[in-house]
């Protein structure tokens, strides 16, 4: 379980219009962590460079102890990989891609498969052109977990997926959980997604880690605090204030470091705290990105 | 080099593109048929039939299993299987070539029949033999141009070129002193020039694919 799966160290990669930074990050096995960004905050690039896809220009990468790129090959015979522009092959059937992809990895298991063909509701026979969006996405899936990989790398795999579609996937990878030797990293802007799903989160924003720890950790810390000051009171300093808003007497901050204490203090400074709100994911998401972005622009 | 890898990438190019493989075989077998009749009408035309289908078929594998491979999306599929680019690049040289010698050595092998069996015709042989090998070699390049841009303008611009350096290395090789002079007889003449031209042709075979597995390997990102 203390072992890492996935290891960055310091790596970078420039593009003429973006630039990976100095990206540092740890997936120890048996976790989910759930990599949030903007639609080009870096996401697919981080996962391109895990898989050795694309070559970083600085640090070192490892993935199931295999250095990246160099030992790609051996690594990926390991890994699943869907991401949200991965096709298969139109004109041949879902049993051709099985029976292909058989051929390759000897840890594929058929009983599996079998299982989730009838849990996706697929057919074996039918062409990839014949389904819908949401079936090549199963499709998919279905051909990167009876791999029984030990490492599932998923890049927006929910990205146009029907509700009912989107629940299907979401529950297949919680079942995946069920073996603690499995660690899925799962990059998606769909915070409510990632929230249901993830034990670890991480938040990346222009190329950069914005901020990654437990999900748990995440909505604990996090609170919405709405205010009332007293005419004469100024507003309290409290630790982890990130964002100020409301009006003059009616202030609402955003922490990042609440304590139930904070609500004394308040108390204590002439103000009275009117209700703390918890935050879900993407309200800290977003509040993050915010405050990140205004103290570069600082 | 993961050559059981190598192998799958190159036998599922295969089965993708077995319909186009089968019909290229009919084309240059039918082609060949409509030569063999002995007219000179049905001659030309064969000639120009068979020509057109063995660059077809070049061109229709670069675009079809490398071009049209990152256009549909397939390439990422591909490149999460456990091979590295160099494989990739291998399994594509490799799998083009296989599938365009298939129809290819069928019509060389076809065309010097016809030319043996015609004793009036047989010094054609050798500017046969360097024709075919420049179809070869502009196949080679449509490859490496498809293979190293992935751009279908490129590559189109490469069928292109390809095709009339077909037209115009003809008409130069038809008009050199060494080969015309024995072009119209009866007997085959390998002349020093002939010679030459084929080896030469060969030489640029192998120099093409050779740089162009080296630029891939070279490469840094592939998606």
């Amino acid at each position: 379980m203390n072992d890492l799966s996935v290891h960055f160290e310091g790596v970078s990669k420039i593009y003429p219009h973006f630039a990976l930074d100095d990206l540092s990050l740890e997936l120890p096995t048996g976790t989910i962590m759930g990599l949030i960004g903007a639609n080009g905050a870096g996401k697919s690039t981080t996962i391109r460079i895990l898989m050795g896809l694309v070559h970083q220009n600085q640090g070192r990468v490892h993935v199931l102890g295999r250095e990246m790129p160099r030992e790609q090959a051996a690594a990926k015979l390991d890994i699943g990989f869907v991401s949200e522009d991965t096709r298969l092959y139109g004109s041949a059937t879902l049993a051709w891609h099985m029976k292909f992809i058989r051929s390759i990895y000897p840890q594929w298991d058929q009983p599996y498969a079998e299982k989730l063909l009838r849990r996706f509701d697929l057919k074996p026979q039918q062409k990839i052109k014949g389904l819908s969006h949401g079936q090549r996405v199963k499709a998919a899936l279905l051909l990167a977990l009876a791999r029984r990989p030990r490492l599932l790398v998923l890049d927006e795999p929910t990205t146009g997926l029907d509700p009912v579609a989107r629940q299907e996937v979401l529950g297949e990878l919680m079942a995946v959980l069920a073996d603690e030797d499995r660690t899925i990293l799962f990059s998606s802007h769909n915070t409510l997604d990632v929230e249901q799903i993830s034990d670890q989160i991480t938040f990346i924003d222009r190329g950069r880690i914005i901020a990654s720890d437990n999900k748990e950790i995440f909505l604990d810390r996090w609170r919405r605090l709405r205010l009332v000051l007293s005419p004469e009171a100024d507003l309290p300093s409290l630790p982890g204030v990130v964002e100020v808003g409301g009006s003059g007497r009616l202030p609402v901050l955003v922490t990042n470091r609440f304590d139930p204490a904070m609500v004394s203090a308040c108390n204590d400074a002439g103000a009275t705290v009117q209700a703390v709100d918890p935050m879900t994911l993407e309200e800290i998401f977003v509040a993050n990105v915010h405050s990140r972005r205004e103290k570069q622009t600082v | 080099m993961n050559y059981a890898m190598v192998r799958r990438l190159i036998w599922k190019d295969w089965y993708l593109q077995r319909w186009a493989i089968l019909g290229s075989l009919v084309g240059v077998v039918a082609t060949l048929g409509i030569i063999a009749t002995g007219a000179k009408v049905a001659f030309l035309i064969g000639l120009i039939l068979l020509i057109m289908v063995i660059i077809s078929i070049g061109a229709q594998m670069a675009v079809a299993t490398i071009v049209t491979e990152r256009k549909e999306q397939t390439l990422p599929f591909v490149m999460s299987l456990p091979i590295s680019y160099r494989e990739y690049t291998a399994s594509k040289i490799w799998g083009n070539l296989i599938i365009f010698l298939v129809p290819w050595v069928t019509m060389v092998l076809g065309s010097f029949g016809l030319l043996l069996l015609s004793p009036s015709s047989r010094g054609l042989l050798p500017y046969t033999a360097i024709m075919s090998t420049e179809i070869l070699l502009s196949t080679c390049l449509i490859l490496a141009v498809a293979l190293i841009t992935e751009s279908q303008g490129w590559t189109v611009v490469a069928i292109m070129v390809g095709n009339l350096a077909v037209n115009g290395i003809g008409y130069v090789v038809a008009h050199i002193p060494g080969i015309a002079k024995e072009m119209w007889g009866s007997t085959i003449q390998w002349s020093g020039a002939a010679s030459a031209l084929l080896l030469a042709e060969f030489a640029i075979v192998v120099l093409l694919l050779g740089v162009t597995f080296l630029v891939q390997s070279k490469k840094k990102d592939f998606l």
